[in-house]
């Protein structure tokens, strides 16, 4: 492997990598090694149009653009010199010539890369006495995407996703030299299911999202890192959250999952945290067959009741549950425990189906199916033809609505049963025919790991809490043991020793438990894929 | 029209006859004898040794070494190998390229019929430009007429090699001339200069390794072939060989071509072959290589015209367009002239260029106004400096060199709008 020189580093690169590349590789671009650049990014092919990358190679005369210099050993870059820092003066300053400046109105301010890169290497004063450049302020170009002709550094970061990424090439550049501009093609709209990963490459103010654009400004905001729950891809994301909301979720960089993008469905999935329809209240079946408002522990108890009245009347093997590929791997666990404690197998997990692409999206549209699987979870399709012949009257479901046509479709096929318990996140049919029913946490709410389509062991972070009472599935599990009485139920449910102890028993999550995961995630160990 | 050049040499001896054009007439003055003496008797590489041992510089305006160009287009047959004849002549000023083409287009296809034997390549695509309706006319019925006679197409001249010349018509930008912005007009994209590496002769044309030639390079092939290498170096100075077909405009008497050895003094061009100014009229300043070429003074018009010699005065031969202004012209006015044809025809890629070319016009026009102060200048130079050797391509540096040029030689015009708040020239016509 070629050994190159940056700034008296000596580092070990790959042949055949660009020195940007190269650096990107190793984690050390803008990570100790700052070469700031525009128009290059990791997952698009390279333009080196920006000129901003500019570096100073021994042997060399000109400056170089570090994005398409390729690696030679022995080379030796210097990036700091004072020819490196005035050509970036100079790049900086020309960007700035028919650069609106209307930072005070642009949604992009506090994570520009024209703010930062203009602090950062550019000159503090504007010599241009000129005009700048009018344009279009609000060019709708798609279903997702609002673009600001003026703001545009012409880095056509956008041009190439479109063509390179989705394929669908919606975006081109027009016209040439200063009145370049970029625009959708005669008879096209920028529609595709990823069009808003334009809006995170674009380093300035040019392309943002309809949905997030003017909700608050950027620097109000935590990134909290996280899953995107939408589908079983597990793309990593950050989830942006004020007040105890999120307002949108940017994707977070994993070359093993989603590189740097995110599908249009799973970027909007943010809106199911704060959505109307959430669960915000327990409630119980009362004698006259209504369902009424519960404390959480009245809920609780009402569940164990019924529970403990059913083992003793027939014995635990009428009891099931139907796990839910939402919940978390810690979840699953300890309703695994549970239903040992309880003394019955059976046992499925559901997951709702929907549409694949060849990128990102998958079908099974919840985060947590294949870990469903790897704790010992089989489709619940089997269950379901067994609470239709009649062997089961005890129901546990986490998560997922039943009645879904999917699965049982008619609500009479459960509301013959003694007891269906419910554990979800948000309002479904289910109130229908269930007796107790008991909010649960998303998983931006929790603490836990999922496992992705790939058998990647993803952990999610709390990123607010919710406003009403509401635990997460494995605790609420965990209190209907403790007041089932089983043992081993007794101590308050803690993720991080239940993730400690399914990392132990299994041997697939072996090392894979929440504090050992790290926050780009681990694979299972090969046999359990 | 003019058809012939007011001084002639061996490129244009012969354009006075109309049938020199054709196939027949060409032949008769002895063309094709030196592709078939290459194809038949030499290899491919002893044509690139006699064509590197000449010592010819492209005619494009870069100057680059014809033979070693050559030398680098990859052995071996695992990919179709291109020639492209870069026919979009464009640099405002020149106009040579397109009396070789329309006098003697047998001479351009045979200089490419033989720089395709010694690169082994199968196919030329001559890239012409847009409104060269006649020059390309002439280049399509050449083409007619060397398939007809075997010259082009399967075995050429009853040899095995075989050649394809196919010609294009530009759409008329002047960034299709930079060699990568023709070769993706060719692919029917917009002309966008690539990036390098990789250079053409790895990934050019479709992506298969590309030698471009301008027109008049290709022409002086089939002499240098005929007559060898010696031969040629006795034209032309010593680092510098050959002839080349000045084109001269601007403020002469007698505006036109002339074919001279490189090496000719600018002042014998302008006062002896151009026959100077009008009466009364003094040269104020003289632009030696078309548009993009650093202007000189009227004190230093004693240069030989070479590369090696003008390099000295901060300036290059270019295309060989000479542009004569006399003491009537504004410099300031020419620099807006100039910056605005850069800001227009800038692909917009690179950052500086863009944005730069832009500016300086904005620039030049409110100085040409009346409104310039005297930092103007040095913000001129400034962004010309980050404008220069910092892109893709050498756009950018033909934008900021014309600038540097005139403010390197005339301030005292940018000092003189500045401090009479006007423009202190007779004006020709309004901004």
């Amino acid at each position: 492997m070629p050994r190159i020189t940056v700034d008296g580093r000596e580092l070990e690169v790959s042949e055949g990598r660009t020195i940007l590349q190269a650096l990107d590789d190793l984690g050390l671009l803008m990570n100790g090694i700052e070469i700031p650049h525009y128009c290059w990014h990791p997952k698009l092919s390279i333009d080196g149009s920006c000129r901003l990358c500019q570096v100073e190679i021994e042997g060399i005369p000109k400056l170089q653009i570090a994005c398409n210099t390729p690696v030679k050993d022995g080379m030796v870059v210097r990036t700091k010199t004072e020819r490196v820092k005035r050509a970036r003066e100079g790049v900086m300053e020309l960007l700035l010539v028919n650069h609106p400046l209307d930072c005070p109105i642009c949604d992009q301010a506090g994570e520009c890369k024209l703010q930062d890169y203009a602090y950062e290497y550019g000159v503090p004063h504007s010599r241009s006495k000129e005009p700048r450049r009018a344009a279009k302020k609000r060019v709708d170009l798609g279903p997702g995407v609002v673009f600001d002709q003026e703001r545009c550094i012409l880095c056509r970061r956008c041009t190439r996703f479109c063509r390179e990424v989705p394929g669908t090439g919606e975006l081109g550049v027009f016209q040439r030299g200063d009145r370049s501009v970029i625009e959708t093609f005669p008879g096209t709209a920028l529609d595709n299911p990823y069009s808003m990963n334009v809006t995170d490459i674009c380093p300035v103010g040019a392309l943002t999202t309809k949905d997030f654009r003017f909700k608050i400004r950027v620097w109000f905001l935590d990134d909290v890192h996280g899953v995107c729950t939408g589908c079983s891809n597990g793309c990593n994301v950050y989830l942006s959250v004020a007040n105890n909301r999120v307002y949108r979720y940017l994707p977070r960089r994993n070359d093993s999952v989603n590189q740097t993008w995110i599908c249009d469905a799973g970027r909007m999935s943010y809106k199911e945290i704060g959505s109307e329809s959430r669960l915000k209240h327990a409630y119980v079946r009362s004698a006259s067959g209504s369902l009424e408002v519960s404390t959480y522990a009245d809920a609780i108890s009402a569940a164990s009741a019924r529970l403990r009245r059913l083992i003793e009347r027939q014995g635990p093997g009428v009891i099931a549950a139907v796990a839910s590929a939402h919940a978390t791997n810690e979840d699953l666990y300890t309703l695994r425990r549970l239903l040992e404690a309880l003394g019955t197998e059976a046992a499925g997990f559901a997951v709702p189906l929907g549409d694949h692409d060849a990128l990102l999206v998958k079908a099974e549209k919840a985060a947590n199916a294949a870990g469903a699987r790897a704790l010992g979870f089989v489709d619940a399709n089997g269950l379901v033809d067994r609470i239709r012949g009649g062997g089961i009257d005890g129901l546990i479901v986490m998560g997922h609505d039943l009645l879904d046509p999917a699965y049982v479709g008619e609500p009479a096929v459960l509301s013959h049963l003694d007891t269906v318990i419910v554990l979800d996140t948000h309002r479904s049919e289910m109130e229908r025919v269930a007796h107790v029913v008991l909010p649960v946490r998303h998983a931006a709410e929790k603490s836990g790991t999922l496992t992705n389509h790939d058998g990647r062991v993803q952990r999610v972070h709390p990123a607010l809490e919710p406003a009403w009472e509401a635990y997460a599935d494995g605790e609420v599990l965990a209190r209907l043991g403790a007041s089932l009485g089983f043992e081993g139920f007794e101590r308050k449910w803690d993720v991080r020793a239940v993730s400690r102890e399914l990392a132990a028993e299994l041997p697939a999550f072996a090392g894979k438990d929440l504090g050992s995961v790290g926050e780009l995630g681990k694979p299972l160990a090969d046999a359990s894929r | 029209m003019l058809k012939v050049p007011y001084v002639t040499n061996y490129l244009s001896e012969h354009f006075a006859e109309d049938a020199y054009a054709t196939l027949e007439g060409y032949e008769r003055r002895g063309g094709y004898e030196a592709a078939r003496k290459a194809i038949t008797k030499l290899t491919p590489d002893q044509v690139v040794d006699v064509v590197k041992a000449s010592g010819l510089q492209g005619r494009g305006g870069a100057g680059f070494p014809t033979g070693l160009k050559w030398s680098f287009m990859p052995k071996g047959a695992d990919k179709p190998r291109y020639l492209a004849c870069n026919a979009d002549e464009s640099e405002p000023g020149s106009f040579k390229d397109r009396i070789l083409m329309e006098r003697a287009p047998h001479k351009l296809l045979e200089g490419i019929l033989i720089a395709a034997w010694a690169t082994q390549s199968q196919t030329t695509f001559i890239y012409c430009r847009g409104e060269y309706a006649f020059p390309g006319a002439q280049i399509a019925r050449a083409i007619e007429e060397a398939y007809a006679k075997g010259y082009l197409g399967k075995r050429v001249m009853g040899s095995k090699f075989s050649h394809d010349v196919v010609l294009m018509m530009g759409a008329g930008a002047y960034i299709a001339g930079e060699e990568t912005g023709l070769l993706e007009s060719l692919e029917g994209k917009m002309a966008k200069p690539r990036k390098k590496p990789p250079f053409p002769a790895e990934y050019g044309a479709f992506g298969m390794p590309t030698t471009v030639n301008n027109v008049e390079t290709f022409c002086h092939v089939p002499h240098i072939i005929g007559s060898g290498a010696e031969w040629f170096k006795g034209f032309g100075t010593e680092k510098s060989p050959g002839t080349t077909i000045f084109g001269v405009s601007g403020h002469v008497v007698r505006p036109g071509l002339y074919e001279l050895p490189l090496g000719t003094r600018l002042d014998e061009i302008v006062f002896e072959h151009a026959g100077g100014l009008s009466a009364g009229r003094k040269v104020k300043g003289v632009i030696p290589g078309g548009m993009s070429m650093p202007i000189l003074p009227a004190g230093q018009l004693d240069v030989p015209m070479a590369n090696e010699f003008l390099r000295e005065r901060k300036s290059m031969l270019g295309t060989g367009g000479i542009i004569v202004m006399d003491d009537t012209t504004c410099m300031v006015r020419v620099g807006w002239i100039v910056t605005y044809f850069f800001r227009d025809e800038s692909c917009g890629q690179c950052t500086q260029c863009r944005e730069g070319t832009g500016w300086m016009h904005k620039i030049f026009e409110r100085i040409e106004r009346g409104a310039g102060s005297r930092d103007d200048l040095e913000i001129l130079l400034d962004v010309a400096a980050k404008m220069d050797g910092q892109t893709i391509c050498a756009f950018a540096d033909a934008a900021a060199w014309p600038v540097q040029g005139l403010l390197r030689h005339f301030r005292e015009d940018f000092e003189a709008h500045v401090a009479h708040g006007k423009c202190p020239f007779p004006q020709s016509f309004e901004l």
